[in-house]
């Protein structure tokens, strides 16, 4: 009996050691690992953002851990949630990101309405809070002044854009000024920061006209438009849209100039106005349009293409990444780089380290652009990164080429 | 007044794919008294089918043909799991949420298998920029060809009710289908019929209006199975000729209150006609009264 009480012991011994050596090991494997999360479109119909985000991400870690990680310790993408760029579920999903304390960082949602759902959440909280695509301003800046002191955006913001877009048509001459967005956040926001700048430029408020995303048929706007006699389209919104406003426009036998956002001037817009996008222009961050690619370019193009190959994101031109990758892939690629780069700098994982690391960054060379952030300033797009693009059509094909004016 | 003009044109021809899905939405009204909530996939499904084919080389008349072929029997398979079942109980009203289910598996189906993201539909008969001038204002020839269509089919339509002998076995189902199999109609192939055929008018539907577009994406369709609701209920349910001046009448409707009073307006156009006609002549322009004997 004794005998086998002393078994039972051993036994129970020898388990409870293993355990503990096991614990022992994962808490200690964990500790090696920097784990960051985050919460984006992984489907749904706007998943093109999401899943390049995604991409970008990824191919992010991938290259620090190639070079040994930050300081010493690998990267890891802990906790991946799919929000359809449905702000509730961008909601619910951040609250199951903020619940987990062993991630130093977060990169946000592939949209406004789901990033402003949650970043007032992330502020509270206090790690930073990467924004990789949503353009409204308040984001980072919530008041028009000093920024959230952990939120940082890679997006173009639409202030920055918007105002571009008016200053080239007022600079251009054009009389009557046309504003077309959609009836989100994000259009209504373009809509008030292009009426803004006109005013403060001394010109007339444009005409403007609004339509809900993914509607069939736009002749009530575009024809109210025409009425109004304008000579130029500033068009906010998504290129599907894009598509049935120049076919509208094309049936109203109304051949307007048509400057559009960054957003819009992609694969969608291409595809479903086909030879009609002719003439199209936007102003375009710079960098996937210049020949040949800086440095971070193409090392993330090469990058890019050996992991994923010429895939939807990347574009028909098996040579060159598309442009909208700037918007799908690069950002977050950038985003992620610059949260990793702020780590590195602070060598802490404490929050408030690392948004003061990452405010310390001058001229860090991403894909997009060559960052600086100050206590100021959090947003790392600015009016030098954009140029103005057109639909040209260059022997057979149409591109979407650098306009010299 | 050529801006009216534009509007007026620009909503007959809007109106005449909302009469399209109209018709589809009164056929099966007619022979069960039901409807599918998820007409709107269908018209996604039939131009997904034919744009896929079209890309794989098939000629795009057969792909159109296969298109709505598939839609029509993807109907009856609606009628088969999704009504049948349900109307059985007699005054279930669960055929609303099973039909809405169908069209969501579609939806997810279709995703799942092409994407989500917008797939180019080609022009099949006329471009974007193909136009006919009448009164002096460029009418899309895109949007003439829907109206066409719709004229077309709901004159076949009503000669095949009213002239043909298996047209007048539907109205009798449609009056009453117990005494109909007394009288020895085959009701059960009738109400089959008339599901396919609703299934072949969703697919031409969906077709007509990617076309226009340039592309169809999953949720395509679920905006315009509302209006052409709108539009069957507002021309009177089970009434074809009052599902094409239904249609019509909408889609002049909601263009004019685009045009003069807000691009905004124009959405709610169609909920305001519906609040309207169902309180006071619920029946719609061109149905008929339903009497119930208690």
């Amino acid at each position: 009996m004794e005998q086998r009480f002393d078994r039972i012991g051993s036994a129970l011994g020898a388990l409870a050691l293993g355990i503990a050596i096991s614990l022992g090991a994962a808490t200690a494997a964990a500790q090696q690992t920097i784990k960051i999360g985050m919460t984006t479109a992984l489907t749904g119909p706007y998943n093109e953002y999401g899943e390049g985000a995604r991409h970008g991400v990824e191919l992010a870690i991938e290259r620090w851990n190639a070079k040994g990680g930050i300081n010493g310790k690998k990267i890891e993408l802990a906790m991946l949630l799919d929000d359809q760029l449905v702000p509730d579920r961008a909601v619910q999903n951040m609250r199951r990101l903020l619940d987990n304390k062993e991630l130093v960082g977060i990169i946000g949602p592939a949209g406004t309405g789901p990033s402003l759902a949650v970043v007032d959440m992330a502020q509270v909280d206090g790690r930073p809070f990467m924004n990789p695509i949503a353009q409204a301003p308040v984001i980072v800046y919530p008041d028009g002044g000093k920024p959230r002191p952990n939120v940082f955006s890679f997006a173009l913001q639409n202030d920055v854009e918007m105002k571009k877009q008016a200053q080239y048509a007022v600079s251009k001459g054009f009389k009557k000024i046309g504003v077309l967005v959609e009836s989100t956040a994000a259009g209504k926001s373009a809509a008030d920061i292009i009426t803004a700048q006109l005013k403060a430029d001394g010109k007339p408020a444009p005409e403007v006209e609004m339509y809900n995303q993914k509607a069939q048929d736009m002749t009530a706007q575009v024809a109210r438009l025409q009425r109004a006699e304008v000579d130029v389209v500033l068009y906010t919104g998504l290129g599907a849209d894009l598509a049935v406003v120049k076919r509208t426009m094309a049936r109203l036998n109304w051949p307007v100039q048509l400057v559009a956002n960054n957003a819009s001037l992609s694969p969608p817009y291409q595809e479903g106005a086909g030879d009609l996008v002719l003439g199209t222009q936007g102003a375009m961050i710079a960098a996937l349009g210049q020949d040949p690619l800086n440095p971070a370019a193409k090392e993330f193009a090469d990058a890019y293409k050996a992991k994923y190959g010429a895939d939807r994101w990347w574009g028909p031109d098996a040579d060159r990444p598309q442009l909208s990758m700037s918007l799908t892939v690069a950002n977050a690629y950038d985003a992620a780089s610059v949260l990793f780069e702020g780590m590195r700098i602070a060598n802490s994982n404490d929050p408030k380290a690392i948004a003061k690391a990452i405010e310390s960054i001058k001229d860090f060379r991403g894909v997009n652009a060559s960052y600086t952030f100050t206590a100021e300033r959090h947003n790392a797009i600015t009016e030098k990164d954009l140029s103005l693009f057109e639909y040209k059509k260059v022997g057979d094909k149409i591109k979407l080429l650098i306009n010299p004016n | 007044m050529n801006f009216t003009l534009q509007l007026v044109f620009a909503g007959v021809c809007v109106g005449s794919t909302y009469a399209l899905i109209a018709m589809g939405l009164s056929l099966t009204f007619w022979t069960t008294r039901t409807m599918n909530f998820g007409q709107g996939s269908l018209l996604m499904a039939g131009a997904v089918a034919a744009t896929t084919l079209i890309t794989a080389k098939l000629p795009p008349a057969l792909a159109v043909v296969a298109g709505t072929l598939l839609t029509a029997v993807l109907m009856i398979v609606v009628e088969r799991i999704a009504i049948r079942p349900l109307i059985k109980s007699g005054e279930s009203m669960g055929w609303v949420v099973s039909t809405l289910g169908f069209g969501l598996f579609l939806q997810g189906f279709v995703a799942k298998v092409f994407g989500s993201q917008a797939i180019v539909f080609p022009s099949l008969m006329f471009g974007a920029q193909d136009f006919v001038k009448i009164l002096g204002i460029q009418v899309s020839a895109q949007y003439l060809a829907v109206l066409a269509l719709s004229v077309a089919l709901m004159v076949a339509m009503e000669l095949f009710l009213r002239r043909s002998r298996w047209g007048r076995a539907v109205r009798a189902v449609s009056h009453d289908a117990e005494v109909a199999a007394l009288a020895g109609i085959p009701v059960r192939r009738i109400v089959v019929l008339s599901f396919a055929a609703s299934g072949l008018l969703a697919g031409l539907a969906g077709i007509m209006v990617s076309q226009i577009t340039g592309t169809v994406e999953p949720q395509f369709g679920f905006h315009l199975i509302i209006l052409g609701f709108v539009a069957a209920v507002f021309g009177g349910m089970g009434s074809i000729v009052g599902a094409l001046i239904g249609g019509i009448a909408l889609g002049i409707a909601e263009k004019l209150a685009g045009g003069f009073i807000s691009t905004a307006f124009g959405d709610v156009t169609a909920f305001a006609i519906l609040m309207v006609i169902l309180a006071i002549r619920p029946q719609g322009l061109f149905g008929q009264r339903e009497v119930v004997k208690v």
